[in-house]
């Protein structure tokens, strides 16, 4: 009868109720699209970093990364190489040899990472053959073939098929130099791809820095990103003399950026959660108010202060019980739409791309989330029903039946 | 030989005094008020405005509590018990019908009847058996599933009279019952009410103005400035 009354008294004042259910539904809604969309920008940034730059997992000798000096390779790094692309947790795996270097147009000259890549397993790690924007990538049969950003291009003053020179140290520290030919131009999320690096093929890198077959870095692309942690173990304990590291550690302001982005969406939950607190409380008081009288013959025939309490509560929880489904289903459509079709931000696409972002957002929420933010109205609810209840139960029955 | 047999007291206030300190002057609405009451009675506390009679009823149905003195209903001096005891106690002993009739308006008429023994935790069937039972008599069988703001002035109070009478408890308090009705229906309210009284020999107090209920009653116990000034029995 308790839950009776609550649910009829629910929609005993219809508008009011369906202001308040209408609120909760906006604001759960406002809550998920903020959510998608920061969880867009985020995921966006991330695996543009991890798909098309960093990938899941990297190896290096353990002092190559102190001065990048070609003379740190990996030991049998084509073997490693090898049988690593054997665990079925890689999903694709490229070798590269490295050096800093020097990009020289006719025109203009440029500090750059010059990367020796073998192109049919690279374009699986990070995928720059679908960045193209224009030329092949390396499917032509000219001679010292090189891929650059668009950015660096326009810097140099360079196109398709423009001659560029690379300088770098050999093995033994020696300037060696060699004239390429820009195969193609790729234009990536990443900015430093896009400003300061040079791909060319292992063969030619490794020919002209007289390095054999040694490589300096191996890039590991996993099937599912759940793999990284037990793979980053697995590999630590096979080879303990080599630096292994996954994207966290490579490029720790990502993982800065997941951490305040999600530091950002509790603060955004909580500004959300107590805003439709207040909404509850304040109509929940009126609620109360209006039936004093009501409520004081109630505790007259009997009722204890425990029932009443608890009709107020659960009069609550159907009003967020009917607003907060409904804000989830409109929030759920909403994002799988825009999870297909994105958020067209072109119109900034020039701030985007500098910080790394894409053009296109494709806001998602993971579904727990969904179960949180249910569970987070329920809650919200229950903590807006009490000062309404505690209210109610402090009324005086013999004065509640004497007003108007 | 003739031999009277003493009926017994149900309800004994000793010496009740109330006082309010709502304003900046303290006003006494109850002053050493002594008031017996027998099983069965049927019992009209008159007087004018101010003088106490909703103070008195208040307290003898244990929602206000007495500045001074006793209050002992049945073997229970209720003016001992805690706020929740109280609340337990009207339950299970008082059936309360007001002026303004007070029904639950998002209930039903029989689930308005069936709401104190609800909360008795009756069984539903004998709920719903003694609900419809109470409907018939009063005649509105025909209109069970009808909430009160479909129903007569009339209608509303008869349902507040069965809603109190349906759980059988032992005293019925009935404040100004009548002052909303037209003659017909404040007629056919009391009769009702008599016959139940009679029949479930229930014990009802009325506070009121209403000559009609006066006229009715078998005990009149009249207050001016909180006092007892006559005691009636007719």
């Amino acid at each position: 009868m308790l839950i009776k009354i609550a649910w009829r008294n629910v929609w005993r004042n219809k508008g009011r109720s369906l202001v308040v259910i209408g609120s909760i539904v906006v604001g759960i809604w406002a809550l998920l699209f903020m959510l998608g969309f920061m969880n867009g920008f985020t995921v966006s940034y991330i695996n543009g970093a991890i798909e098309h730059e960093i990938s899941h997992i990297q190896i290096h000798h353990p002092k190559f990364k102190q001065d990048y000096d070609i003379a740190y390779s990996i030991p049998n790094g084509l073997s490693l190489k090898e049988a690593l692309s054997s665990d079925p947790k890689v999903a694709a795996i490229s070798p590269r040899s490295f050096a800093n270097g020097m990009i020289s147009s006719t025109r203009k000259a440029n500090g750059v990472r010059i990367y020796g890549i073998i192109p049919e397993l690279e374009k699986h790690v990070t995928h720059h053959d679908s960045l193209l924007t224009a030329g092949t990538y390396f499917e032509s049969k000219q001679r010292n073939p090189v891929i650059i950003g668009n950015e660096l291009a326009e810097e140099l003053k360079v196109d398709i098929n423009s001659k560029i020179v690379l300088t770098f140290q050999d093995e033994d520290n020696n300037l060696v130099a060699g004239a390429f030919r820009i195969a193609g131009l790729i234009e990536t999320s990443s900015p430093s791809i896009n400003k300061f690096t040079a791909y060319v093929k292992m063969e030619d890198f490794n020919r002209i820095a007289g390095i054999g077959q040694n490589i300096h870095e191996i890039a590991l692309f996993l099937s599912s990103p759940n793999d990284e942690a037990p793979l980053m173990d697995k590999l630590k304990k096979e080879h303990p003399d080599l630096l292994i590291e996954s994207w966290r550690t490579i490029a720790p302001e990502l993982e800065l950026f997941l951490s305040m982005t999600d530091s950002f969406l509790w603060v955004l939950f909580g500004i959300i959660m107590i805003a439709l607190i207040f909404g509850i409380i304040n109509t929940m008081l009126m609620a109360v108010l209006e039936r004093y009288r009501e409520l004081g013959m109630l505790m007259a025939i009997g009722m204890n202060k425990w029932r009443v309490y608890m009709m107020i509560v659960i009069e609550t929880v159907f009003l967020s019980l009917v607003g907060g489904p409904l804000g989830i289903i409109i929030g759920l459509a909403t994002m799988n739409w825009l999870g297909i079709h994105g958020i067209d931000l072109s119109a900034y696409s020039e701030g985007l791309k500098a910080y790394g972002y894409d053009s296109i957002l494709y806001p998602s929420i993971e579904n727990n989330i969904y179960i949180f933010v249910t569970i987070g109205v329920i809650i919200t609810a229950l903590i807006g029903a009490l000062y309404p209840a505690y209210k109610a139960i402090q009324l005086n029955p013999t004065k509640a039946l004497h007003t108007v | 030989m003739e031999t009277t047999v003493a009926k017994k007291i149900v309800i004994k206030t000793e010496n009740i005094a109330k006082t309010y300190h709502e304003s900046k002057i303290p006003v006494q609405a109850l002053k050493d008020v002594d008031l017996e009451i027998e099983e069965g009675e049927f019992t009209a506390i008159v007087g004018p405005s101010g003088s106490g009679k909703t103070t008195l009823l208040n307290i003898i149905g244990g929602l206000d509590k007495p500045s001074k003195g006793k209050i002992i209903i049945g073997d229970t001096d209720i003016s001992n018990l805690k706020e929740s005891q109280l609340i337990d106690f009207r339950l299970h002993h008082i059936g309360f019908v007001f002026q303004q009739y007070n029904l639950i308006p998002v209930l039903t008429a029989k689930e308005n009847v069936e709401f104190i023994m609800l909360l008795q935790k009756k069984s539903e069937k004998e709920m719903e058996e003694r609900a419809m039972k109470l409907l018939k008599e009063v005649g509105l069988e025909d209109k069970a599933k009808v909430r009160p703001s479909e129903l007569s002035g009339g209608q509303q109070q008869r349902v507040a009279v069965i809603r109190a009478l349906a759980s059988r408890p032992k005293f019925i308090l009935a404040d100004e019952p009548t002052a909303n009705l037209d003659s017909a229906s404040a007629g056919n309210l009391l009769d009702m009410m008599a016959r139940m009284n009679r029949e479930e020999n229930m014990t009802f107090i009325f506070s009121t103005h209403d000559q009609r209920v006066i006229d009715k009653a078998r005990r009149v116990v009249t207050l001016e400035d909180g006092m007892i000034k006559y005691d009636e029995v007719r």
